[in-house]
C-alpha cells in the first residue's frame, strides 16, 4: 500500500491541535466535548466555540471506569468514562484533551451511555439533548427541533454569543463542504483494487471531531490529492465493507487485522464511516429545520425501527461492489448486536457473505479474529 | 503426487500424506508446548510411516492455531477451510459440519468443499474440549470414561452454567446433593451438546452433517448432540485428522 504525505503529516497533529486550544481558550474561547453524532456541530461553531470528541478507543482506561462502572457495558463507553474521571492514581495517563472541556454536550442514544452521562454530570458540567427514538413518527422531527432550539440557547448561554441564522447557514456550507470531500474521498475507493486502504482512511475518519475544520479540509484536500495521482495496480483483493459500531481513535484492530491477512476494507458503514457524513444538510431551507431533517436521519441503531439501516447497507454493498461485509460490534452493545440478525438476513437474501465480529479493546482475541478472517477471505476467493 | 497437510491444533498436532488422492496415511501427536517441535516430529511420522523421503513431497500446508509457525510449510490456510475439503474428500455430499476441538467448536456449512457460512466460538471453553477436561476433573472420571458414564444416565442432571468455571463449582454442588456419576456426567455432555446445537441451527444445519474433532470419538456427545438435532452424523472412523487431510488435498485440488 501506498505511504501519503498527508497521513504523515496527521500524525502530529496531536499536540499541535491542544496547543491550538489552550491559546483558544486563553483567549476566551469555551470548548464543548461531544460523544455523539447527533450533536450538530454548525450549532456550536455558530456560537463561536469549539469543539472536540471524547469518545475512548484505548484500553489502558477502561478500568478505571470500572470502580464505577458495572464491567458489562461496552468498551467504548468505559474507555471514555475512564478518560474524563482518571486522576492519575493508577499510573494511566489519559489524553490531555479529556480534561479541556468547558461543557459536555450528549445526547440519549443508548441505554448505557444514558446513565454514564447521569454519573458524569459530576465531574464536568454535561447537558444533555434528548433524542426522539422513533425517528419516522411525525411528532419525532418536531421535538427535535426543539431539543436543538434548546441546545442553541446553552450554546449562547455558555459563550456569551448570539446564534444568527447568518452565521448557522454559514457553518452548514463549511460542513457540507468536508461532508463533499469525505465523499469525493471514498469515491476513489470504489477503484479496484483501492489506491487507498482502509486503516488509513479510518486513522484520518477518526480525528474528524478532533481536528479543527480548516485543518480536517486542509488535509482531507491533500490526501485526495495524493490518492488521485494513484496508478491503480489492477490486483484484486476481496473488498470488504465494516459495518457496525464506531471505532474510536485508538482502536484500529480489526480493520488491521483484515488487511494484513489480505482483504481491503473499502467503506465503512459506522459512525466513524459513512454515518458521519453521508447525507447533507439542505442548504436552502431555515437552518434549524435542515439541521434536524438531516441529524434525525442518522441510522443508529439506537432508533426504532431503523430499516434505514439496513437499505443503506445494501446500498453501501452494491455501490461499493464489495465482495463480503464485516459486521463489527463492540462487546455488550445491545443495539448492533441485536440489529446483526436483521443486516444478516438482509445480507443473505442479496447474497452477500458476513463475518460477524464481537470484541472489546482488548488485543487478547487478536489470533482468533485472524483465524475467522482468515476463513471468511478464503471463503471470497 | 505427495501431499502432507499438518494440523497445529491446541491439544493435538496432526499430520496426514497423501498420495494421488487415495492413500492416507496420518498422525495425531500432543502438541504439548512447543507448536513447531510438535510439527516437526508428526511431519517426521507420516514421512517414516510412508517410507517417504523429504525430498519427494511436493507440498506441505499447514492449519490449525500454529499455522503461520510453521516455517516449513508452503503455504498456511485456516482450519474452516481444511475441515470443508478434508470432509468433503470423504463425504462429498454433506452440507455441513460440526467440529468439536480442544479449545473451540465450529459450526460450518458447505456446498461441494466450499465453505459458505461458519460459526465459531472461542472465547469462552463453553462447548469446546476444555469444558469436558475441566469438568471430568471435577467428576473424578478420566475424560475417555465421560462419554460411555453418560450413556448409562437416565436421568441426566440439568448444568445450566455454561461458563466452565462455573460449571465446575456446579459439578461440585450436584455431587454433594447426590447425584451419581452417571447423571452429572450426561448433565455435562448434555450442556455442550444444547451450546453446539444452538450454532448449528443459527446457520441452518439441517441433514447431511458431518461430526469431526475430537469431540467426535466421545461417543456419549454424539448421541446427545444428534437427539438435540434430531439428525444423524458421518463420522469418520479417524475425526481428528480432516483438517490436516483437507490441509493436504488443498495443493491437489
Amino acid at each position: 500500500m501506498h505511504c501519503f504525505e498527508s497521513l504523515d503529516h496527521l500524525k502530529n497533529s496531536y499536540n499541535t491541535r491542544i496547543s491550538q486550544i489552550v491559546d483558544e481558550k486563553k483567549a476566551g474561547k469555551k470548548l464543548v466535548g461531544t460523544f455523539c453524532l447527533f450533536v450538530p456541530d454548525e450549532i456550536i461553531f455558530a456560537a463561536g466555540a469549539d469543539r472536540i470528541i471524547l469518545c475512548g478507543g484505548k484500553n489502558d482506561t477502561v478500568s478505571i471506569a470500572e470502580q464505577y462502572l458495572p464491567r458489562n457495558i461496552c468498551p467504548l463507553i468505559k474507555s471514555s468514562f475512564g478518560s474524563i474521571v482518571n486522576n492519575g492514581c493508577s499510573g494511566v495517563k489519559s489524553c490531555s484533551h479529556f480534561s479541556m472541556v468547558d461543557l459536555i454536550v450528549a445526547e440519549n442514544t443508548c441505554d448505557s451511555k444514558k446513565k454514564m452521562y447521569e454519573l458524569l454530570g459530576d465531574y464536568v458540567p454535561t447537558y444533555v439533548i434528548d433524542l426522539p427514538q422513533r425517528p419516522d413518527s411525525p411528532e419525532a422531527l418536531n421535538y427535535f427541533l426543539g431539543e436543538l432550539y434548546k441546545f442553541k440557547n446553552i450554546m449562547e448561554q455558555l459563550t456569551g454569543n448570539k446564534i444568527t441564522v447568518e452565521q448557522l447557514k454559514m457553518e452548514i456550507k463549511t460542513s457540507n463542504e468536508t461532508r463533499q470531500l469525505l465523499r469525493r474521498l471514498y469515491e476513489l475507493r470504489k477503484i479496484d483494487s483501492p489506491p487507498i486502504c482502509g486503516v488509513d482512511v479510518l486513522k484520518l475518519l477518526q480525528k474528524q471531531y478532533f481536528l479543527s475544520t480548516e485543518e480536517l479540509k486542509a488535509s482531507l484536500r491533500m490526501l485526495i490529492n495524493e490518492v488521485e495521482r494513484v496508478k491503480p495496480d489492477g490486483t484484486h483483493k476481496p473488498r470488504i465493507m465494516i459495518s457496525g459500531c464506531p471505532m474510536s481513535s485508538g482502536n484500529t484492530k480489526v480493520p488491521e487485522v483484515i488487511e494484513s491477512r489480505g482483504g481491503v476494507i473499502v467503506a465503512e458503514e459506522s459512525c466513524t464511516g459513512t454515518r458521519s457524513f453521508w447525507d447533507l444538510v439542505d442548504e436552502n431551507k431555515d437552518p434549524m429545520l435542515a439541521l434536524a431533517e438531516r441529524y434525525i436521519k442518522i441510522p443508529c441503531s439506537c432508533m426504532s425501527p431503523n430499516d434505514r439501516r439496513i437499505e443503506n447497507i445494501l446500498e453501501l454493498a452494491r455501490e461499493f461492489e464489495v465482495d463480503g461485509v464485516v459486521y463489527y460490534t463492540l462487546q455488550f452493545c445491545h443495539g448492533y448486536n441485536i440489529e446483526k440478525y436483521k443486516v444478516q438476513q438482509a445480507l443473505r437474501k442479496a447474497g452477500i457473505p458476513m463475518l460477524f465480529i464481537e470484541t472489546d479493546y482488548s488485543n487478547s482475541d487478536i489470533e482468533q479474529i485472524g483465524l475467522r478472517v482468515d476463513a471468511f477471505l478464503e471463503m471470497l476467493s | 503426487m505427495i501431499s502432507v497437510g499438518i494440523d497445529a491444533g491446541s491439544a493435538t498436532t496432526k499430520a496426514v500424506l497423501v498420495k494421488g488422492d487415495r492413500s492416507i496415511i496420518h498422525t495425531i501427536r500432543p502438541t504439548a508446548f512447543d507448536f513447531i517441535s510438535a510439527a516437526e516430529m508428526a511431519y517426521k511420522d507420516v514421512l517414516d510411516h510412508a517410507g517417504v523421503d523429504k525430498k519427494a513431497v511436493d507440498h506441505v500446508y499447514s492449519t490449525g492455531y500454529g499455522r503461520n509457525s510453521i516455517k516449513f510449510a508452503d503455504k498456511a490456510i485456516s482450519e474452516i477451510t481444511a475441515h470443508a475439503l478434508g470432509v468433503y474428500h470423504l463425504y462429498p455430499d454433506v452440507n455441513g459440519i460440526i467440529d468439536i476441538g480442544g479449545q473451540d467448536c465450529k459450526v460450518i456449512s458447505v456446498n461441494n468443499g466450499r465453505v459458505i457460512d461458519f460459526l465459531m466460538n472461542d472465547k469462552c471453553a463453553a462447548g469446546t474440549g476444555k469444558f469436558l477436561e475441566y469438568t471430568a476433573r471435577a467428576l473424578e472420571v478420566p475424560i475417555e470414561e465421560l462419554g460411555e458414564l453418560a450413556l448409562a444416565s437416565k436421568t441426566p442432571a440439568g448444568i445450566t452454567s455454561m461458563c466452565t468455571v462455573f460449571a465446575e463449582s456446579e459439578v461440585i454442588s450436584l455431587r454433594a446433593r447426590g447425584f451419581t456419576k452417571e447423571d452429572i456426567a450426561a448433565g455435562l455432555i448434555e450442556s455442550i451438546a444444547k451450546r453446539v446445537a444452538v450454532m448449528a441451527r443459527q446457520i441452518g444445519l439441517k441433514q447431511n452433517v458431518a461430526f469431526v474433532g475430537g469431540g467426535a470419538k466421545n461417543a456419549g456427545i454424539k448421541v446427545a448432540l444428534e437427539k438435540e438435532l434430531s439428525i444423524s452424523f458421518c463420522v469418520p472412523s479417524e475425526p481428528q485428522i480432516t483438517g490436516a487431510l483437507g490441509a493436504a488435498l488443498y495443493s491437489i485440488r
